[in-house]
């Protein structure tokens, strides 16, 4: 963190353009699913999921360590990949310690280990649903679900089991990124939290690009409030952000975000941009 | 320029550059570019600030994306209108009215993020909550570049 404030701050004063080539350069863009198929593993006595297509993809780019060491790092890359890396940490956490060329395959035989257990857990009142595989480069590809013993068999509710499956996965990683939501049980709750901490972040991007457009003006302006602040029903606490002075002429109340990390090649893109702008 | 015109203007090209950083990988940064693209002011900057892969492919996708969708939505509504003939009368009744409650409650707040997130009114549930994830890390990106830009600013002087 502190080293990426002082490249910030060095480009403002000098100017030069190299320090965010090299920046740029450190982090490869993975574009694995491996660590994408480690992450739908996490519940395992659930359906088998089989992604075909990104388990094949090559395992280079996904080698370096510093990347793996920055919780929630962030790619200017397709988006799956995002929650796999921000997964990735409490999954794998020891395969950071490997080096890189061996670090891809645990992860690799890892999950086809679960999924060789997965299999055989499966008993009685199997009824494989098959779809021709489709590798389109947007949509996922078909996955191959069973049924499990004792559960209905009827392919409509498979497939409603295999979406809503598919729901939970995508809401516990919400649930580990967005802080304080890893305590809170219920679908409707954690949404609760997402929004207000969406909104909440899009305010603080307001007041930012108001700080930046001031420069020097010390007068507390507030930050023009067009959005419609969501208002639960009154069953849930509102959550207390702490109060950070971002600059002594200008106090804000913002969400102190301790454990992001911020990814080096993305951010300084944006600040490239940035500084183009202004 | 005003205060508040350069607020907006210094916001909008924040995010137009956080989302041709993304390259038209997720929905709600090809919403935020299309939407500035109808603006005719804004040619200059979207010019400057978008990444070179980035052409007018955009807009075309996201129609097509939008159209996408919404048949699917058509055709998702007569498939469940059938099912649920079906399945109306062997279901249990027991949990209905909690199950109801919550799935009420969950609609609104899905409702509501759809209106949050750039694009997402023309998003099935599982999608909004991929885009969702997506956005928030990007929006915290944002915040922390404008500290950085304040702090360096501020410093300076």
């Amino acid at each position: 963190m502190e080293k990426r404030e002082e490249t910030c701050t060095e480009l403002f004063q000098f100017g030069e353009e190299s320090e965010f080539q090299s920046l740029m350069s450190v982090v490869p863009p993975p574009e694995t699913g491996n660590s994408f198929t480690a992450l739908l593993e996490l519940p395992p006595n659930q359906a088998v999921m089989l992604l075909h297509s990104p388990e094949e993809t090559a395992p280079d780019n996904f080698t370096s360590p510093e990347f793996l060491e920055t919780p929630n790092s962030i790619l200017p890359n397709s988006s799956p990949n995002n929650f796999s890396l921000v997964k990735q940490e409490p999954v794998d956490s020891d395969s950071v310690h490997n080096s890189s060329p061996n670090m891809s395959d645990p992860v690799i035989s890892k999950s086809t280990k679960r999924k060789e257990r997965g299999k055989n857990v499966k008993s009685a009142a199997k009824k494989s649903k098959s779809v021709a595989n489709e590798t389109d480069g947007d949509k996922l590809p078909y996955v191959h679900v069973r049924a499990r013993r004792g559960q209905a068999t009827d392919s409509h509710s498979i497939a409603e089991r295999a979406r809503r499956e598919k729901i939970n996965a995508r809401m516990k990683l919400l649930q580990e990124l967005v802080p304080g939501c890893s305590k809170i049980t219920g679908t409707a709750m954690v949404l609760d939290e997402i929004i207000n901490h969406v909104q909440s972040l899009q305010r603080q991007v307001e007041s930012g690009s108001l700080m930046d457009g001031n420069g020097n003006f010390t007068g507390m302006v507030s930050p023009p409030l067009s959005n419609q602040i969501w208002q639960p029903d009154g069953l849930t606490p509102q959550p207390l952000w702490g109060v950070e002075e971002m600059n002594p002429n200008f106090i804000t109340p913002e969400n102190s975000l301790l454990s992001y990390d911020s990814s080096r090649s993305s951010v300084s893109l944006h600040t490239n941009q940035l500084k183009m702008e202004l | 320029m005003n205060l508040l015109e350069r607020t907006k203007k210094i916001k909008l090209s924040a995010d137009i550059a956080l989302a041709s950083a993304k390259h038209s990988a997720t929905c709600w940064s090809k919403a935020i570019i299309s939407e500035a693209k109808k603006d005719e002011r804004n040619t200059i900057l979207l010019n400057n600030l978008s990444a070179p892969k980035m052409n007018f492919k955009c807009t075309h996708q996201n129609f097509a994306c939008l159209k996408r969708i919404r048949s699917r939505k058509i055709l998702k509504k007569s498939c469940d209108v059938g099912i649920k003939m079906k399945k109306l009368k062997p279901r249990r009744q027991v949990s209905n009215l909690a199950t109801c409650i919550a799935k009420r409650l969950v609609k609104k707040r899905t409702q509501v993020l759809k209106r949050l997130v750039p694009g997402g009114e023309s998003m099935d549930e599982y999608s909004i909550i991929k885009e969702a994830l997506d956005y928030i890390l990007s929006l915290r990106v944002q915040v922390d570049v404008m500290k950085n830009l304040v702090n360096a600013t501020t410093n300076f002087e």
